[in-house]
């Protein structure tokens, strides 16, 4: 190929460049467009909320929403709160949510990285069916075994007690895919180097693979945190003390079958609900939305 | 190619411990053994003792009596369990298909905003109602959808002459504000995995596409969808499964009978009524194997429909 005369490319870069400087005057116009249309969408997504959140504060919605629906209260009042709180234990509640959430987490996480590690880099005799196994079981939706499920704790007596739920986190097959994945990316170097210097493979996965694993341990945490926070369907099979009751088990009882009473004081107790959540979400709310986009896009 | 072989089996062969296990496949044995306990006892022991259960005459596991295939001719000719698979499909469909799309435009939309900054915080704001409660959900829309002209919904629609409508209270339009509010909620999800695969197709295939002279519309149909095929299909296939598990939504709106009228009854509220309220384990799970053939068929279909589309 001869090298292409200089004249050309010159005149074209001019060219190109007028061309660009008009595109981007059009460009910045339209941007301008697509920012304002995604504004009023986001209005869809938020003015519920917010909604919901100004209307727990107003005391004359506790017996009926005000007619016409208004943002602002006439009376600010705290008192729906408090009536919220003490219609429902929810101190005790989200106490209850937490405890099992940090139990599965530690449960299912400890599950996930210890096996995943093994897959990954022990290559022992069958780890490839144990992937094959951990893979297919994941398929299986929770409604399909919850009924033998229930009937299993209900026969150990461990219904109604929080082991209903750390004992079925030993099986969290999607992180072990996940930790899986990720340990593929480290090198296998690592645990050569440390068993040649006399570590053993627990000490070699402790010590040198684990603190590599903290990004994929944290999203494994939002995933989980997020979906034990949120479910109802197995608190409300398990639990049956209002004592233990979970929170999203304990708002729901309140507000099922009594067509929604005291409309503010249960907007209340939801906002309190929510509130764990929400603040999780406002300080990691960047990587949420990775670890959710990761965990899709690996599925 | 078998002097190639023969190197490694040999080295194998020479190395000088040749027990039946070494530590290293111990070590493999004790990792794996919490993930291997759960797997036993809470996905292939439950899925053995719901297929057993399923033939047999209702009460607790080990009570009944085999009765064969008797519970699944009762849950076939039970008009309320079509009807609940019925109200599923017709759900999950619809939201499937609005959501996917509904989230792809979106996706697109936020994927060309040019300013890091403004991205972010149209991922973080579509995607917030993604973070809540589906029991939050349902009591939010609950009043949101308020029937009377005081609802919030039925205020803003009034004011351009709507009569007010029964969102959850009409059987008519009870289903479609299920879809609404369970797209209120999902969207961000499809959205931010849409995003992700769109700052994954290669630049250099537009450039290339622009340099023959492509337009945005043949950009997106050339190149865009076809290399987003296999996210679209993902995103149906586990739609399709969500829509099928639907339960927490309608128990709370509609109660264990579903209302109004029965078109909230799902196929997991049916499975739950029988198994919770009247204790017919045998009903409940042949009902559950029924859906779970349903929810396998559907993901081989699209999994094969989506093979199939690679060859052309």
């Amino acid at each position: 190929m001869k090298p292409t005369p200089l004249n050309p490319v010159l005149s074209q870069g001019k060219e190109k460049n007028a061309k660009t400087r008009s595109m981007k005057k059009t460009n910045r116009m339209g941007n301008i467009l697509l920012i304002i249309v995604l504004l009023l969408g986001s209005l869809i997504m938020i003015v519920p909320f917010l909604w919901m959140v100004l209307t727990s504060f107003d005391w004359q919605a506790r017996l009926n929403i005000p007619f016409p629906p208004r943002f602002w209260p006439e009376e600010f009042s705290l008192r729906t709160y408090t009536l919220a709180f003490t219609n429902i234990p929810m101190l005790k509640y989200i106490v209850n949510s937490l405890i099992i959430s940090l139990g599965v987490i530690i449960i299912s996480l400890t599950s996930a990285l210890f096996s995943g590690y093994a897959i990954s880099k022990l290559k022992f005799k069958g780890s490839s069916i144990v992937l094959v196994l951990a893979l297919s079981t994941m398929m299986i939706p929770f409604e399909m075994t919850m009924i033998p499920q229930y009937l299993l704790f209900d026969k150990i007596n461990l219904l109604d007690t929080y082991w209903a739920f750390y004992l079925p986190a030993l099986n969290f097959a999607f992180g072990t895919f996940l930790a899986k994945s990720f340990i593929d990316q480290l090198p296998n170097t690592l645990r050569e180097a440390g068993i040649i210097d006399g570590a053993n493979e627990f000490l070699v996965f402790l010590k040198i693979y684990l603190p590599l694993c903290i990004p994929i341990l944290a999203t494994m945490v939002i995933l989980q945190f997020l979906a034990v926070w949120n479910d109802l369907l197995w608190p409300l099979l398990a639990l049956q003390t209002p004592d233990k009751y979970t929170i999203q088990l304990g708002l729901a009882m309140f507000s099922y079958n009594k067509d929604l009473p005291l409309p503010s004081v249960i907007m209340a107790a939801t906002t309190v609900s929510l509130l764990p959540v929400i603040v999780t979400y406002l300080f990691l709310q960047r990587y949420i939305v990775e670890s959710i986009a990761l965990s899709g896009m690996k599925q | 190619m078998p002097l190639k072989t023969e190197v490694p089996i040999r080295q194998k062969k020479a190395r000088p411990k040749k027990k039946f296990f070494n530590s290293r496949d111990l070590a493999g044995y004790l990792f794996t053994a919490p993930l291997l306990i759960g797997i036993m006892g809470f996905a292939i022991y439950p899925m053995v003792a719901a297929l057993i259960m399923s033939f047999k005459k209702s009460a607790s596991s080990s009570a009944g009596e085999w009765v064969g295939l008797s519970n699944y001719q009762y849950v076939a000719s039970d008009k309320m369990f079509w009807e609940s698979i019925y109200n599923t499909f017709y759900m999950g469909i619809i939201a499937v298909v609005l959501g996917i799309s509904l989230s792809f435009i979106l996706a697109s939309l936020i994927h060309n905003v040019t300013g890091l900054r403004w991205r972010n915080f149209f991922k973080a704001v579509y995607f917030l109602p993604n973070v809540v409660s589906l029991v939050a959900t349902s009591i939010l829309f609950t009043f949101l959808f308020n029937p009377g002209s005081e609802g919030l919904l039925n205020y803003v629609i009034g004011l351009v002459g709507i009569e007010p409508v029964g969102w959850f209270t009409d059987p008519s339009y009870s289903r479609f504000s299920i879809v609404l509010m369970t797209l209120w909620g999902m969207l961000g999800y499809n959205t931010i995995i849409f995003i992700a695969a769109l700052t994954s197709v290669p630049r250099d295939l537009y450039e290339a596409a622009e340099i023959d002279g492509a337009n945005w519309f043949k950009k997106w149909l050339y190149i865009t969808i076809p290399y987003l095929r296999p996210i679209i299909i993902f995103m149906v296939i586990i739609g399709t499964i969500n829509a099928m598990k639907r339960f927490t939504d309608v128990w709370l709106i509609g109660g264990t009978a579903g209302n109004p009228a029965g078109s909230l009854m799902t196929a997991v509220l049916y499975i739950y009524r029988n198994a919770f309220l009247s204790s017919q384990m045998g009903i409940a799970t042949a009902a559950s194997y029924i859906l779970f053939m349903f929810i396998l068929t559907l993901t081989i279909i699209l999994l094969v429909t989506n093979r199939k589309s690679n060859f052309d």
